[in-house]
């Protein structure tokens, strides 16, 4: 019989209430499921050894005791039972595709041995570094790949950020974010952060509840949609269009910042002959979007004082003509001289891992401690030149076509952190591409399609389980500690890289010292010490650093080869491309490939967010899954009554390359004539539907999001689950 | 006077983002989600809006499945006005899914009841209900009734008095 004592302690331990009673402790770290700039500060609930429960710390300034639903189901990330617990090897020729389990020393010396090999017989440049989501060990892998001799460090920012990057570099040398807090008008180009970044979305509605307007462009119905007072749903490819005819609208009416664009800018006379060709009209005709929509939105956003323009990360870019679409969009911020101004898109310079918090680091020194001229040109170089100019990294999107055809010179190995090989277009051809190299070595957490192409698969550890040095927007830097020990035998994926440049013989100073030192180093310009902030487990806020002034372009100029903001780009014209914002049709689209339309008649657009998933990862934890267990595209009602097609019936998505089975999603998100298909689910990859060279050829960015298909509804209409872990 | 405690759900902050949803699993250590989120569209293109709805148990003041419980298993507290489930003396008649106009109820691998109980212990604490913690965009709230209303009397009347009589 359970005395009082135990009772009260059992009813505690059930509720999670911590305390001494039930033995609970909270303890704090990160999740680091998405994107760098968000990862949530977390109270782990901890009792014997065990995270029992998760919950966003208060106090945190970036998420404020918040979560989105992939952190709240942390437990069943860290716990999952398929997480690998040690080191594997293919047994044999590898020809059975099974595993056997290895001990740490064996795995690194197999792989430093193997490495050295390949760098004897066909140069360091053959191995090619990749690096997935999460991107905390990015600097450190990147510093190894160089410090080996390969110019091949590569990773999944060839399809995301980079590019929208790119086009605002190629305009103002820089890149500005929304000033949200004191913006009176937002323009919400192709973003979705309620369900993308939801640290964002209360200081939305909040900004909205005060009087900030909202226009929202993109062709999806989301979450703002309610609160936008204008919404344009343009067709998916023509935002180069749209901002063109807005621009236009903008100059003819005299609502241009006259004094910014004769002080500043450069090019303005053969952009506004250019935008010109955009009427109303002609614009309403490409996009979709009424002419007088167009107008309205035109006219807020440049009489609206200040605006501020928000963007996804690489929605308008994934595109055949994205850095030319998303140049003609960021040219609205300058032309309505909101660069740089308070409530308009403020240049804050990029701190750590990609995160703006103002300050200047040696992140850039660290990574890059050789010079390019020291090594081979990287892969994609020569192809994409504009990437290559504007980004350190080489272009992932070529590695598979230099694997194929090995020139300039040939690829046989690659390491990576998160591979997923499904990330590339036409993922079938990476997929054999990767079989053809001599040695794939694959860091993760999970089995997933891509580590089972490997022939090392190290096991990582989780936020949880690891130590990081983490900084966010709000200059709040946290050195989290692990709050479990690492699940079987995961390792922090900086102290492999770290263990890996020991046994590589690579003698470098900094990474023989471990992660704190390193960290130590790379934040020696603000003076902070990871000993310091170790005593503030839940982190702190950095005091010591002048603040970001506004209007820094009136001091310094603009950081392009004119000085100034460029209508017309000096870098692509130097490239012999075109420096005009030049809207092109997507490559196939139901202008430019008319013939392909006549079969394929819907636009397909793919990669959009669900709140539940991001990209290939949390499909294997319930909870999440749960919310959409089987693969759904969203179909508009009048399409689907055409074909006869009822809510969640089973249908055949199809491209001229090929088809995958996906249940109908009936429903208004999506307008008449567009097709929205959601990738990465497990049994349908919708990249296979694309081809592999689909791509924009000045940032090497694959289409994604403009498309043709066509929908037929499968005579197989039983309610098989195609559930399955990718 | 009776005390009632209560979600409080802002609709026009709801974005649809499950959060709520799956805080409550993690906390219960259920697979089966005791809050729901439901979208809803409404008009056609060019027309068209999509909004939220995310509810739970409602702990109604009088509530039908505490009427129709057989055993007696469905009771409420009289001090606070949670409804609450003695699992001991439920039979899994399903009466009460029968009854209770917003699905609160769910049937867990045993056979009986199980749903949401306002995280009445996490409140004798001093913390928030799971969901409500978690919530992304503050559309969750909780308080007793009387906390509730003179909120949303406080909020109302400010942007009233914004529109009738403007400051300087």
């Amino acid at each position: 019989m359970k005395n009082i004592d135990s009772l009260l302690s059992d009813d505690l331990i059930k509720a999670k209430i911590p305390g001494e009673t039930s033995g609970i402790e909270i303890k704090k770290t990160i999740c680091s499921i998405c994107n760098p700039t968000t990862h949530c500060g977390i109270d782990a609930y901890v009792r014997n050894g065990t995270v029992i429960k998760v919950e966003g710390s208060l106090n945190h300034p970036h998420n404020e005791g918040t979560l989105c639903c992939k952190g709240a189901a942390s437990r069943q990330y860290i716990y999952h039972p398929e997480r690998i617990k040690a080191p594997l090897r293919k047994k044999g020729d590898g020809k059975s595709g099974l595993f056997e389990a290895i001990d740490w020393d064996s795995a690194l010396d197999d792989i430093a041995s193997r490495l050295q090999k390949i760098k004897v017989d066909s140069g360091p440049e053959a191995v090619v570094f990749f690096a997935g989501y999460s991107k905390w060990m990015r600097p450190f892998l990147q510093r190894l790949a160089h410090l080996f001799g390969t110019p091949n460090y590569c990773s999944e920012s060839s399809t995301c950020f980079f590019a929208t990057l790119i086009s605002s570099m190629l305009t103002y040398g820089d890149m500005g974010g929304p000033d949200v807090e004191h913006a009176r008008c937002l323009m919400m180009w192709s973003a979705n952060p309620m369900h993308s970044e939801t640290p964002d979305a209360r200081h939305l509605m909040d900004a909205k509840q005060n009087g900030m307007k909202i226009i929202e462009v993109g062709p999806f119905l989301t979450p703002m949609s309610r609160l936008a007072d204008l919404h344009l749903r343009l067709r998916p490819g023509t935002s180069g269009a749209l901002a063109l005819g807005m621009a236009n609208i903008i100059i003819q009416e005299n609502l241009h910042d006259l004094a910014f664009v004769s002080k500043w800018s450069y090019g303005f006379d053969a952009f506004k002959t250019y935008a010109a060709e955009f009427t109303p009209s002609v614009t309403s005709q490409i996009t979709n979007v009424p002419a007088g929509l167009i107008i309205k939105a035109a006219r807020l956003y440049a009489t609206t004082k200040p605006a501020a323009m928000y963007n996804g990360a690489s929605a308008t870019v994934h595109h055949t003509n994205g850095v030319q679409n998303h140049r003609a969009i960021v040219t609205l911020i300058g032309l309505t001289g909101n660069f740089d101004c308070k409530g308009g898109n403020k240049v804050i310079s990029p701190s750590y891992c990609h995160v703006p918090a103002g300050f200047v680091t040696r992140e850039a020194e660290f990574e890059h401690p050789c010079p390019w001229d020291g090594m081979a040109p990287r892969a994609g170089h020569d192809r994409f030149p504009i990437w290559s100019a504007v980004v350190n990294e080489a272009q992932a999107m070529h590695v598979p076509t230099q694997i194929d055809t090995g020139v300039p010179y040939p690829i046989r190995a690659m390491v990576a952190f998160g591979l997923n090989y499904r990330m590339w277009p036409g993922s079938d051809h990476m997929q054999a591409s990767l079989k053809k190299l001599d040695f794939l070595v694959d860091v993760d957490l999970f089995m997933t399609d891509s580590a089972k192409l490997a022939d090392i698969v190290l096991p990582a550890a989780s936020s949880f389980e690891r130590s990081e040095m983490k900084i966010w927007p709000e200059r709040y830097a946290m050195w989290t500690q692990p709050v479990i020990a690492p699940i079987g035998q995961s390792r922090s994926d900086i102290d492999i890289i770290c263990d890996l440049a020991d046994r590589l013989n690579l003698n470098d100073p900094l990474l023989s010292q471990g992660h704190e030192a390193c960290m130590d180093w790379i934040m020696a310009p603000i003076g902070l010490k990871m000993a310091e902030l170790k005593v503030s487990p839940q982190g702190r806020f950095i005091e010591n650093q002048p603040l970001t002034p506004y209007l820094k372009y009136e001091k310094d100029g603009f950081a392009t080869p004119t000085g100034k903001m460029e209508f017309t780009s000096s870098l692509l014209a130097e490239a012999g491309l075109d420096p005009l914002p030049r809207y092109m049709e997507p490559a196939i689209s139901p202008v430019s490939t008319p013939h392909i339309a006549e079969k394929y008649p819907l636009v397909l657009t793919t990669g959009a967010r669900l709140p539940m998933f991001i990209h290939s990862r949390t499909f294997r934890l319930p909870w999440n899954r749960m919310i959409r267990p089987d693969p759904k595209l969203d179909l508009n009602p009048l399409d689907a009554r055409s074909r006869q097609i009822s809510h969640n019936d089973w249908v055949q998505l199809e491209t001229p390359r090929a088809s995958i089975k996906v249940r109908a999603n009936i429903t208004e998100i999506t307008p008449p004539g567009v097709v929205n298909m959601y990738h990465a689910f497990p049994g349908a990859d919708v990249n296979l539907l694309i081809e592999p060279d689909y791509l924009d050829p000045i940032s090497g960015y694959p289409g994604f999001k403009s498309l043709l298909c066509q929908i037929n509804k499968t005579d197989n209409i039983d309610k098989e689950c195609l559930c399955g872990h990718n | 006077m009776r005390t009632q405690l209560a979600f409080s759900f802002d609709a026009s902050r709801c974005s649809g983002c499950y959060a709520c949803v799956v805080a409550c699993q993690d906390q219960n250590d259920s697979d089966i989600a005791f809050r729901r989120v439901v979208p809803c569209e409404q008009g056609h293109y060019e027309h068209a809006l999509i909004s939220f709805f995310s509810l739970a148990c409602f702990h109604c003041g009088d509530a039908p499945c505490v009427m129709v419980c057989p055993t007696g298993a469905l009771f409420r507290d009289e001090n606070n006005g949670i409804v609450h489930l003695n699992r001991d003396i439920c039979v899994g008649c399903h009466s009460c899914i029968l009854a209770c106009p917003f699905g609160a109820p769910h049937f867990s691998a045993d056979g009986k009841m199980v749903k949401c109980d306002l995280c009445y212990m996490r409140i004798n604490h001093g913390m928030a209900p799971a969901c409500v913690r978690v919530c992304p965009t503050r559309a969750l709230g909780f308080g007793t009734t009387e906390e509730i209303g003179a909120e949303k009397a406080g909020k109302a009347g400010q942007l009233l008095i914004k529109h009738v009589l403007p400051g300087n």
